[in-house]
């Protein structure tokens, strides 16, 4: 069974008399459990594709099946609520919230799913733990290196046990040290079974992946599945 | 979310802009500071007002002769000191009764001449106006039957003939053509307004009316209630025993007029209700004024915080989660701005009692009327750009730069 299901997502931006095809015609599936990486130039409607399938944003045509159920067609709050529930985010610049501590970033999610505050503290020390960072709970994130503040991201997105994990270029502000670090704690996931789609233009980063998705001019130019060893 | 989980959000926030928050909250501290000001004033000057009836005014009554305002039917009958004393020996209230014959003659003291507001009146009058003697003393029934020239006068008479009150008593004067003897000098009062005690010279009431003026009719009779009575029932008796004085058919109007000074009091009300009124209108616009800053700042921090907005979001915030984070900082905002207003007016408040040595009564209503008011205020102007917030696109939002 697949976790997601795309045909012919296409997604035009209209800015005034110019329209913009970011998207022009993209189908595939993505089994439970995958690791794929999304590679192509700058420009090439990777993010859009992100969006897309993170319920972010609604395709302008095409349909999207996400748990064998139909959400091209949904908006506002019933999006919000398939992306607290079944997805989980990773932004290069991190987002997390400046003021709060590292603890209070995790269980935002967890605050919009109306968990009880014991749950909320017990899953969010949880996945602190699971990315390696319990000790540093009550930190600010200015009070963190930036490989820490993209694992406090990464426990967040995790905190909810979502269906599928996007991470959208999740090492492109980190140097190639810490970078590795957090390919390892994805590569760790997947180990685990966490479905995982990540969005890089390194050829590295990459490799940590099983299949690898070309996009071109909002097309899929290639989609290539490594041999397991 | 919980409501506690916004309003925690919502402190973050203000507390991360403190100064730039405290700044948009003035309009709104002025607001409600002058509001509870005005509420606490207001209601320690009634007080003091009623306080200063029940003291003084309500209990005297004065009668006047009634101006002839072209009513044929009413005879000139003025007020006499026969009327005086029909209504001393009336029994029925035992109130005190103080006639008074007014005029200006001149005052000359060697070669000094000054005019001067000449008062003849009763030994009692001195009690009943609550004036005290200074030097000397006041003359007596006796030397009033005896129509002796004996003159009291207030402490900046001297002054004004070129020496001072107290080297005048024992000194001979010449009031109006008339030799008077100095016998007492008053303790100053300060001026009342429409006349200052300070500056008239006080007589016996029978040496005006034979020595001075040469009339028995008096200007005004005072009348001292004790307080068992109401001034209605006072009026009723003095009317009762005037009109038998003057012989006034039933039906017919009186011819002499009752001043109650409650009636005076009662302007006095009505000013301070209107000035009050203004001032709470003022204190109006400027929560307007307020709101309409608190909404600025809120547009600001609404498009400051779109990518927090975008990731609150992506990570499944609804539009109603969102709408309530931005109304409960506006709100809060303008409690907290409300609170400080309400310090800041009840000191102001506080400040005033003590110069004015009244009574700091805030009535508690007052205190949780204006910090609602402003969390309304709050309400009303949060609504616009916390719509704003909520109605953002994730996606857009999150690549806000
Ligand atoms: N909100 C928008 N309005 C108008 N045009 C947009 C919008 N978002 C994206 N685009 C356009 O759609 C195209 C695809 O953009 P997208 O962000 O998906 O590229 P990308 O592959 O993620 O690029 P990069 O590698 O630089 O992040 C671009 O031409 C971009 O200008
Ligand atoms: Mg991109």
């Amino acid at each position: 069974m697949n976790v997601i299901q795309v045909k012919d997502l296409t997604k035009h931006y209209s800015l005034g008399t110019q329209t913009v095809e970011a998207l022009r015609g993209v189908s595939f599936g993505i089994e439970q459990g995958e690791f794929i990486a999304i590679m192509g130039p700058s420009g090439s409607g990777k993010s859009t594709l992100m969006n897309i399938i993170g319920c972010l944003d609604s395709p302008t045509d095409g349909t999207y099946h996400l748990n064998n159920q139909e959400v091209s067609t949904l908006e506002g709050d019933e999006l919000a609520g398939i992306r607290n529930k079944e997805i989980g985010f990773v932004f290069q610049n991190f987002h997390l919230l400046a003021r709060n501590s590292a603890l209070d970033n995790v269980m935002l999610p967890l605050k919009y799913a109306g968990v009880d505050k014991e749950g909320q503290l017990k899953r969010a020390k949880n996945a602190l733990s699971q990315v390696g960072l319990e000790s540093r709970m009550d930190h600010q994130p200015s009070e963190l290196s930036g490989g820490q503040q993209q694992r406090v991201a990464i426990a967040r997105a995790l905190v909810n046990n979502p269906s599928i994990l996007f991470a959208d270029e999740p090492t492109g502000n980190l140097d190639s040290q810490t970078g590795h670090d957090v390919m390892q704690l994805f590569h760790n996931l997947h180990q685990q079974g966490q479905t995982i789609i990540l969005i890089t233009h390194e050829n590295e980063v990459a490799a940590e992946a099983q299949r690898t998705i070309f996009i071109k001019d909002g097309l899929i130019e290639s989609d290539i599945r490594k041999e397991k060893l | 979310m919980v409501l506690q989980e916004s309003i925690s959000t919502a402190i973050d926030s203000i507390r991360a802009n403190l100064l730039r928050s405290l700044l948009t909250t003035i309009a709104i501290v002025i607001g409600t500071a002058s509001v509870i000001a005005m509420v606490g004033i207001g209601s320690s000057a009634q007080r003091a007002i009623d306080d200063s009836i029940t003291n003084l005014s309500a209990r005297t009554l004065s009668v006047y002769p009634s101006r002839g305002r072209g009513s044929q039917k009413i005879s000139a009958a003025p007020l006499s000191i026969s009327d005086a004393d029909a209504l001393i020996k009336d029994q029925e209230i035992n109130w005190r009764v103080s006639p008074e014959i007014r005029g200006s003659k001149s005052l000359k003291y060697k070669n000094e001449s000054i005019s001067i507001s000449v008062i003849g009146a009763r030994e009692s009058y001195l009690s009943i106006q609550g004036y005290e003697i200074d030097q000397g003393a006041f003359f007596t029934e006796r030397d009033d039957l005896a129509r002796k020239r004996v003159a009291i006068i207030g402490s900046s008479v001297g002054t004004e003939l070129k020496t001072s009150s107290k080297a005048l008593v024992g000194e001979e004067v010449d009031l109006g053509g008339v030799t008077f003897k100095i016998i007492g000098v008053a303790k100053s009062e300060g001026s009342s307004g429409w006349s200052n005690p300070d500056e008239q010279i006080y007589i016996p009431l029978l040496t005006a009316s034979d020595r001075v003026f040469g009339r028995d009719r008096v200007d005004s009779i005072r009348v001292e209630v004790p307080n068992t009575y109401t001034p209605e029932e006072a009026m009723i008796s003095i009317e009762r025993v005037l009109r038998r004085e003057h012989d006034i058919g039933p039906g017919e109007e009186n011819n002499f007029r009752i001043n109650d000074w409650s009636q005076f009091t009662d302007l006095q009300k009505q000013a301070t209700a209107i000035f009050s009124a203004l001032l709470i209108g003022i204190a109006g616009i400027s929560l307007m004024v307020g709101g309409i800053g608190v909404m600025n700042i809120m547009l600001v921090s609404v498009t400051e915080r779109t990518r927090e907005i975008g990731l609150r979001k992506a990570l499944g915030a609804t539009h109603q989660a969102i709408l309530l984070q931005f109304i409960i900082e506006a709100v809060t905002l303008c409690i907290i701005g409300g609170i400080i207003g309400v310090i800041f007016g009840s000191s102001l408040y506080f400040l005033v009692t003590v110069f004015q040595d009244w009574v700091f009564t805030i009535p508690f209503s007052a205190i949780l009327g204006s910090v609602i008011f402003s969390a309304c205020v709050g309400l009303f102007f949060g609504i616009w750009p916390a719509r704003k917030a909520a109605q953002l696109e994730p996606a857009v939002a999150l690549r806000y730069e």
